[in-house]
């Protein structure tokens, strides 16, 4: 380094400050704060989350259909299904932004232990649950954020294309409202979830893996059990999947919680509730192997 | 104030820290060295909380590291240079940890210019040589004024000049009444910069005593004879005559020699005592090196193969 230091000592001896330094809990979510938005990972995720949900989004509504090419429109659709359908194309940003969003809720934690981070953040917050606490609420709020903003946006650039399809999405239904709505609550809850794996796991090619397996992986393994054999057991597990119960949270029309010749089906409220316990459940776990292990 | 009782740390099997006790005090630079993989590391990571010790306790200013209520403005850590997010500038690492206390951008740009970091401050620190790492680091310790200061191998990856830097900082630091705590496997260094040492070998404390005295348990221990009498010195001096058992002797030169167990002072008696004319009688001063290796010879954990062995093959 040629950086030229000479001691200079007087700098560091008694500095005049207003008021003695202390660790608090708003200082936490400050400092997690400035973390999540000092890395280009970051950047690139929302980045990529909005690419994906626009693009995905202004492809779906471009094909989306309501009669096959060629015949004559028979049956206009119901409003209901008008309505589904334009929920559908404007929320398919959660159901791709969802591994985006499961890679950062990973990162924002295993990226510290990867570097050896973990050790700062927990000299300067040795009881590290605050910590914990300070990265969860920061990533919560960050994905809740980009996924209205994106869902909301994704919506507003096609809704007016849909009409062209005798769609015609109606911004004052609430259900369509709060399917939207759900689509962020989603997100949001499944990047909590990848952040508790992460926390967990402390690596990030490990945690990422372990993530994207719930996600993408295990869904399909029970599906294949359950058409397979046709057991209703490996069906219910399957509907009660983070991603297959919380995907109701996103639907525009669910059906009631119900268990129709053994196969379980749930409404928004119980989907959604489902997810949460995934959710509490698993960070639970990460915080008290948090507070357990050495760092 | 750092004050461990019976602080033990095992992993798995293996004891790294085994039941030591000990006091670092205000006011002055206490050196804590032994060979890698002593336990220094460990010692350092349960004073601040990052491993349980498996018992015992430590405490820093009187309170467990986990109770206090502003913990960098009490105790400023560096643990190693690799405690830093890669991906982040070091300005930007340093405000997140400011952030945690109310800390300001003041003081950040305080510990960049005191630490030398101006250029690179603004550099992610993926890019970082071992140095500033190493400088990074020390900011980050300094961030919270701490009256502790607690700096595991400091030297390691600095330039000579960033050397000296280092030890005129933990003596100004100790000058003003904090504690300064910094280990090293270089005695050389310790020599140069603390007032008190404690060694530590195989988890286990070996010496804990003032500079001063550990070199005072190697000073005086031979005494180097020049004489044109060589040969007569040498067998008036040789074991079984004259004092006895315990006396070492070898001629280098024929008259040159290095006798250990004896005062020069008793050499000086017993030369004049034969008419042995003497040009020169010095006591080799021992050096800290020298008390180190004698200290921890048996402690240290990974041996260097021999390397004759090594050759052969």
């Amino acid at each position: 380094m040629s950086t030229t230091v000479a001691p200079t000592p007087a700098q560091s001896t008694a500095p005049v400050r207003p008021h003695a330094p202390k660790l608090t809990f708003g200082g936490i979510l400050r400092s997690e704060w400035i973390k999540l938005f000092t890395l280009r990972s970051t950047f690139w995720c929302i980045v990529i989350i909005v690419l994906l949900s626009v693009g995905f989004g202004l492809l779906l509504s471009t094909v989306t259909a309501p009669h096959r090419a060629g015949e004559p429109v028979a049956a206009a659709l119901t409003t209901a299904q008008q309505q589904a359908q334009a929920v559908s194309d404007a929320t398919i940003g959660a159901a791709i932004g969802e591994l985006v969003l499961a890679v950062l809720g990973v990162l924002v934690i295993s990226g510290e232990y990867g570097t050896g981070m973990i050790r700062s953040t927990f000299a300067a917050v040795p009881k590290r649950l605050p910590a914990l606490f300070g990265k969860a609420i920061v990533l919560a709020v960050t994905s809740l954020v980009v996924g209205l903003v994106t869902i909301y946006g994704t919506a507003a650039i096609i809704f007016p294309l849909l009409p062209g399809k005798k769609i015609h999405p109606d911004w004052t239904d609430w259900h369509l409202n709060l399917a939207l709505i759900g689509g962020a609550v989603y997100l949001t809850l499944i990047a909590l979830l990848a952040f508790s794996i992460g926390a967990i796991v402390r690596n990030s090619a490990g945690g990422i893996a372990a993530a994207l397996g719930l996600i993408l992986v295990v869904p399909s393994v029970f599906s294949i059990v359950a058409g397979t054999t046709g057991a209703a057991w490996a069906q219910n597990v399957a509907n009660l999947l983070p991603t297959s119960a919380g995907a109701h949270l996103y639907a525009y029309a669910t059906g009631k919680t119900e268990t129709v010749s053994g196969i379980l089906s749930l409404d928004r409220t119980a989907g959604g509730l489902v997810l949460l316990a995934w959710v509490v459940v698993v960070f639970i776990i990460a915080a008290v192997q948090l507070k357990r292990r050495d760092a | 104030m750092i004050e461990a009782v019976g602080l033990t740390k095992r992993y798995g099997e293996k004891t790294a820290v085994d039941g030591i006790s000990f006091t670092v005090r205000p006011g002055l630079v206490t050196g804590f060295l032994g060979p890698n993989g002593a336990g220094k590391s460990t010692t350092m990571r349960l004073i601040v909380g990052l491993d349980r010790p498996t018992s015992g306790t430590v405490t820093v200013a009187g309170k467990r590291y986990v109770d206090l209520k502003a913990p960098l403005h009490e105790v400023g850590v560096l643990l190693d240079a690799k405690a830093v997010h890669t991906g982040r500038t070091a300005r930007n690492h340093l405000l997140a940890m400011a952030a945690t206390h109310g800390i300001g951008r003041k003081r950040v740009d305080e510990v960049i210019a005191l630490t030398g970091l101006q250029s690179v401050a603004s550099k992610r620190v993926g890019g970082f040589s071992l140095g500033m790492g190493q400088r990074l680091g020390i900011a980050s310790a300094l961030i919270g004024d701490p009256g502790i200061l607690i700096l595991d191998e400091p030297v390691n990856g600095l330039d000579p000049e960033g050397v000296i830097w280092v030890r005129e900082l933990a003596r100004h630091l100790a000058g003003e009444g904090r504690t300064v705590f910094l280990s090293s496997h270089l005695m050389s260094e310790m020599a140069q910069t603390a007032d008190q040492i404690i060694v530590l070998g195989r988890g286990k404390i070996i010496a804990d005593a003032p500079v001063g005295d550990i070199l005072a348990q190697v000073a005086g221990k031979a005494v180097r004879v020049r004489t044109p009498d060589g040969a007569r010195l040498e067998s008036l001096l040789a074991p079984g005559s004259a004092d006895g058992a315990g006396v070492t002797v070898t001629r280098t030169d024929p008259d040159l020699l290095t006798v250990g167990g004896l005062t020069a002072a008793r050499i000086g008696e017993l030369a004049a005592g034969s008419g042995i004319v003497l040009h020169e009688l010095t006591p080799i001063a021992g050096s800290l090196e020298d008390a180190y290796l004698a200290l921890t010879e048996d402690e240290v954990e990974y041996h260097a193969g021999a390397l004759e062995t090594e050759i052969a093959r």
